[in-house]
Order: structure tokens, then sequence, then C-alpha cells
């Protein structure tokens, strides 16, 4: 009897909050920062992350009303299973028989990276998402259809008034709840991790391969997110159809020609096709490409100790974490790759 | 003088702010622009049909000589589809201006950063998604001196990094006429200011340096061409 008052309390305070329409306020959600890791780049201050600011990027990640005939979503090019890049394709299929001109890269620990895309020519998380929505080989969307569209959608208008405290659909909100899930995707929990952390141990071919890796390989793939962020040129010849000289594009400068972004190498058994128009299939093509070019001498002996490393870092509580499944799933669905 | 008595001086000469409207008047050759109407001509004889002319104003200064006041405005994209975004309105406590500043295009702070949001909305258009930044000015149109695809000549300008950069400072001397309500030696305090800026797009093709619809229909980066391009049109404004 005595918990009588209590629960009519609550009662009346939920009936008033329903009538009232006052929100709550969205529920914080940290993001976790991996031990020995540096500090984000992302700033969470400008666009604090939250459980239902999350929930609702993650919905419009995989929502494929966000192109232009409702057949792509960001999830299509982005597959969780592949460590969030295309599984198979080396170049990304966008919408009415069109493929792009590039390799889809994996998403992954986004929060730490200076700029976007192969050629880094985005400077922002949150405007990374205006160039494949809008380019006629992706979605080929307008961003003022796309809000359109959403702002006449009631479970939108209300995930957007519990993420953002009004139902207001705007270019920033958008991009903003995208980000929110976007830099929740963090991949540090491999093997290679563990053993860092002093919580496994290396096998003997793993174990050669880290020592080969930080002799030939680290200067450019540093750890801990196997990337220095530069942009570099490792000997690729240009395609005739693509003519893609990446960075150039973007600084205008002729050094930077056929210069493209030092992709991390986590998960990098599963991310293949590799290289920026992913020409290849393998890692082994990689292996011979710097071994044939003489950028990089390896030995048979050496590629096999490197694959065993590399192998070391794919991170499988990140591919299966059901918290960056589609809603109302604990996997990634077989149709997100049907296209 | 005491304290009070000073305060009170210091109360009565601090500048009353009154109301300031800046308006664009973008034109061909001294005759008021029309979109998809009219043909116009060149220095080089080269024909053009103007469908699209967006400018982006920002950092307004407005002085009389002695003091220069920062308008509190955020970029402003003036639009000649747009009668309304042709007028700017804001407030000054410069009595009698004499000359004006502002820059075609927006800073670099705006271009880092991430989404904004107002006239600054990536959704407006103004903005490259695949190498991040504004395109300060666009002017886009038919002619069949243009060799691009459908005759159309895209000029978008853009770029805000070293090397690339496109924003330009306009500095525009007043006219007495500029401020004629306030000129008054019997009036008290000064009237509305308004200040009509006139933009000649004849400046686009010769301001400073010659570029041809023939030979450069297209800008749709930064670089040496879009420099040469807001070299040009930032010659393009004046007040008369």
């Amino acid at each position: 009897m005595k918990k009588k008052p209590l629960i009519t309390g609550i009662i009346f305070t939920t009936l008033a909050w329903i009538t009232t329409g006052i929100p709550l306020k969205p529920t914080p959600m940290t993001l976790p920062i991996p031990a020995g890791w540096p500090a984000p780049k992302y700033d969470t201050r400008q666009n604090p992350l939250t459980v239902e600011g999350f929930v609702l990027g993650r919905k419009l990640f995989y929502d494929q009303r966000l192109s232009r005939d409702s057949t792509l979503s960001c999830a299509s090019c982005h597959q969780q299973f592949g460590a969030f890049a295309t599984f198979d394709h080396p170049l990304s299929h966008g919408i009415g028989n069109t493929l792009t001109t590039r390799n889809a890269p994996a998403l992954q620990n986004l929060a730490w990276q200076e700029a976007y895309m192969w050629d880094g020519g985005i400077n922002h998380l949150d405007l990374q998402p205006l160039a494949p929505l809008t380019a006629p080989n992706e979605m080929g969307e307008t961003l003022a259809d796309v809000l359109h569209r959403l702002q006449h959608d009631t479970s939108y208008q209300r995930l957007f008034k519990a993420a953002f405290g009004d139902t207001a659909i705007t270019t920033q909100r958008f991009t903003k709840a995208l980000s929110q899930y976007l830099i929740r995707l963090i991949s540090a929990d491999s093997k290679y991790d563990r053993v860092m952390q002093g919580k496994d141990t290396f096998l003997l071919p793993e174990r050669l391969g880290y020592a080969i890796f930080q002799q030939k390989c680290s200067s450019c793939h540093r750890e801990p997110l196997f990337t220095d962020g530069s942009y570099r040129n490792i000997g690729m010849p240009p395609d005739n159809t693509l003519n893609d000289y990446g960075r150039m594009r973007i600084t205008g400068k002729k050094e930077d020609s056929l210069k493209f972004r030092v992709p991390s190498l986590r998960n990098v058994a599963i991310t293949h096709p590799y290289g920026h128009d992913g020409r290849f299939f393998s890692l082994l093509n990689v292996f011979e490409h710097y071994r044939k070019s003489g950028m990089i001498p390896l030995s048979n002996f050496e590629i096999g100790q490197l694959t065993a490393f590399l192998n070391t870092l794919t991170d499988t509580s990140f591919l299966k974490n059901p918290l960056f499944a589609p809603p109302g799933y604990t996997i990634t669905p077989v149709f997100i790759h049907r296209h | 003088m005491n304290i009070i008595q000073a305060l009170l001086l210091i109360v009565l000469l601090d500048p009353v702010p009154h109301p300031l409207t800046i308006r664009f008047h973008n034109e061909v050759c001294n005759q008021p622009l029309h979109l998809d109407d009219q043909t116009y001509t060149n220095r080089f004889h080269e024909p053009f049909l103007i469908l699209q002319c967006k400018y982006y104003i920002a950092n307004i200064l407005i002085s009389d000589g002695k003091h220069e006041e920062q308008l509190p405005l955020q970029p402003h994209l003036v639009d000649q589809a747009d009668s309304a975004s042709l007028e700017l309105h804001g407030q000054t406590t410069i009595a009698y201006p004499r000359e004006i500043k502002f820059t075609i295009g927006v800073d670099s702070f705006y271009n880092i950063g991430g989404v904004r949001s107002g006239d600054l909305d990536p959704m407006l258009g103004m903005f490259w998604t695949w190498n991040t930044g504004y395109i300060n000015a666009r002017l886009e149109g038919l002619s069949d001196s243009a060799h691009a695809p459908a005759h159309r000549f895209t000029w978008d300008i853009g770029g805000y990094k070293a090397g690339q950069n496109t924003l330009r400072t306009i500095t525009i001397p007043l006219p007495l006429s500029a401020n004629a309500p306030a000129l008054t030696p019997a009036a008290k305090s000064p009237g509305p200011t308004e200040i009509l800026i006139h933009a000649d797009l004849l400046h686009w093709f010769d301001g400073a340096h010659p570029i041809h619809l023939t030979r450069s229909p297209i800008c749709h980066e930064p670089g040496p061409l879009a420099m040469q391009l807001a070299d040009n049109y930032s010659t393009s404004f004046s007040c008369r």
C-alpha cells in the first residue's frame, strides 16, 4: 500500500508529459576511446552523441529512400560484414546501371580521420554523406528531395524530435544524426588489440609477420589506426577509362598526381578488393604489386607471415555487433547485398 | 565635471543605431539584368543569355572616414531569381557613411567545421560536396560561342585554400546621394541609410583578365580560372 503514491506519481508525470508534449531529453551516449589511441578528431561538443541521435542515424544509414529510385542506401555499398566496405565490388554500383570510379572504403574509426574520400576532398564527416547522396552515379538524389521525403514521414518526425527536441528536419540535423551513427563504428577489438593489451598471444607466423610489418609497412600504415592519414603514390598506373589522378584534383598540385589516401589495414582480410579502384582482387595481388614494382621487396616467406599477421586485424565483434545492424535486425540481412 | 556628468555625456554621444538597407542591382551595360530573356554581348562580340546569377556577400564594413563598423550579419546569398535576396537589412551607428567594404564569398572559417544552415545550407547548391567548399559566385547561361554541351556556360567560382583563394574584398566610396535624408544640416538624427550597389556583369568577362566564352565556358573547380573570374567580377561593383 505504501508504494501506491509513487506509482500514482509516475502515472501522473507520464500523463502530464504526454498531454503537454514536452519531450524528454535525449540520453547521452559516450564515444568510447580505445586505450592508447590519440584523441578523436571529430568534435562531439558540436554534435553531442545521444542514443536517440544514434538510432536516427542508423535508420538513415539503412534507408533506401535516400536514393532517387529508392534502391540504394548507404549500407548498399557499406556492408557491416565487409567492415562497411563493399564485399566484392571493385567499383561501387550507383542507381540505374551506373558505376562509380572508386572502391567503397571501409567505414571504421571515422572519428579519427582528418579528411574523407580517397583524395581527402571532404574536410568534415558531417559533409561526407552529401557527396554520395547527390552524385548522379551513386544515389542520384537532391538534398531538398530527401529532406522533403523525411519531413513528410511521421516516423522520422518522431525520431528527429526525440534526438533534437523538435520535429524540424534540416540538412544540419540530418547529417549530424548520420555522423552520430558513423563515429560509433569503432573497430578496436581484433586479436592484434587483445595481444597488445596482454590478453592474448600471437601464433608464431603472426608474430613473425608483425615484425616484418613493423619493418616494411608501418611507416605508412601506422599503429594503432594502421594509417598515417597521408596521401601517397604507390605506383599504380592510371586507368584510361577512369582517369583518376587522386589528390591532384583537390589540391591542383602536380606533385599530388596519383596520390591516394593510405587506407587503414584494420579488417583488411575482408575488405577486398583493394586499391582506390579495386584493381587488386586479393591481398596476394597487393603484395605482388609492391614486390614487382620494387617498392617493397618481399620474399614468399615474408608474404606468408604478413598474411598471418594481417588476419589478426579482423575484428569479428565489430563485424557482428548487433548495435550496428539495420533497425529490427541483429545482423546484416542478405537483401542488403542484392544490387 | 564629475563622474555622473561624464557618464551622461558618453550616453548622449553614444550613436544611436539606425536602419540600413543595402540593395544590389545586377545589370549588363547599365541595363537591368533579365534572366532567360535578353541576349547580351560582351566585349569579345560573344552573345550570351543569363540563366542564373548568384553570389555570397559577407563581412560588410561601413565607414565614415573616422570610424569603421562591421555589420553583424551572416553571409548572405544574393540570387537574381529571388528579388527579396537582393536587399540586405541591418543597422548601423554610422550616421554619414562614406565608404562600404564587403567580400564576395565566404571566409575560410565557414568552409571548415561541417554543415551550416540558413543561406549557407549546402541544400542551396552553392556548395561543392566532392571537394568541400562554398561556391562563392555563380554565373550560368547560354551562348552560341560556348562550345560546351548544349552551348551552356557554367561558371562556379570557389576555392578557399592558399593558392586557390577566391575570396575578394570590394571597397566602394559612397556618393553623397547614398545618404541624402541624413545630410540636411537641420536633421538632429540621421534617417535610414540606403545604399544602392550596381553590379555590371560585363566585368565577369574582362574586369581584370580577358576570359572568352569560346575558350573557357566551364569553371567547376578551384584553381587558376576560378581565381581569374573572381578578379574579374570583383571589379563589377560600383555606387553612383
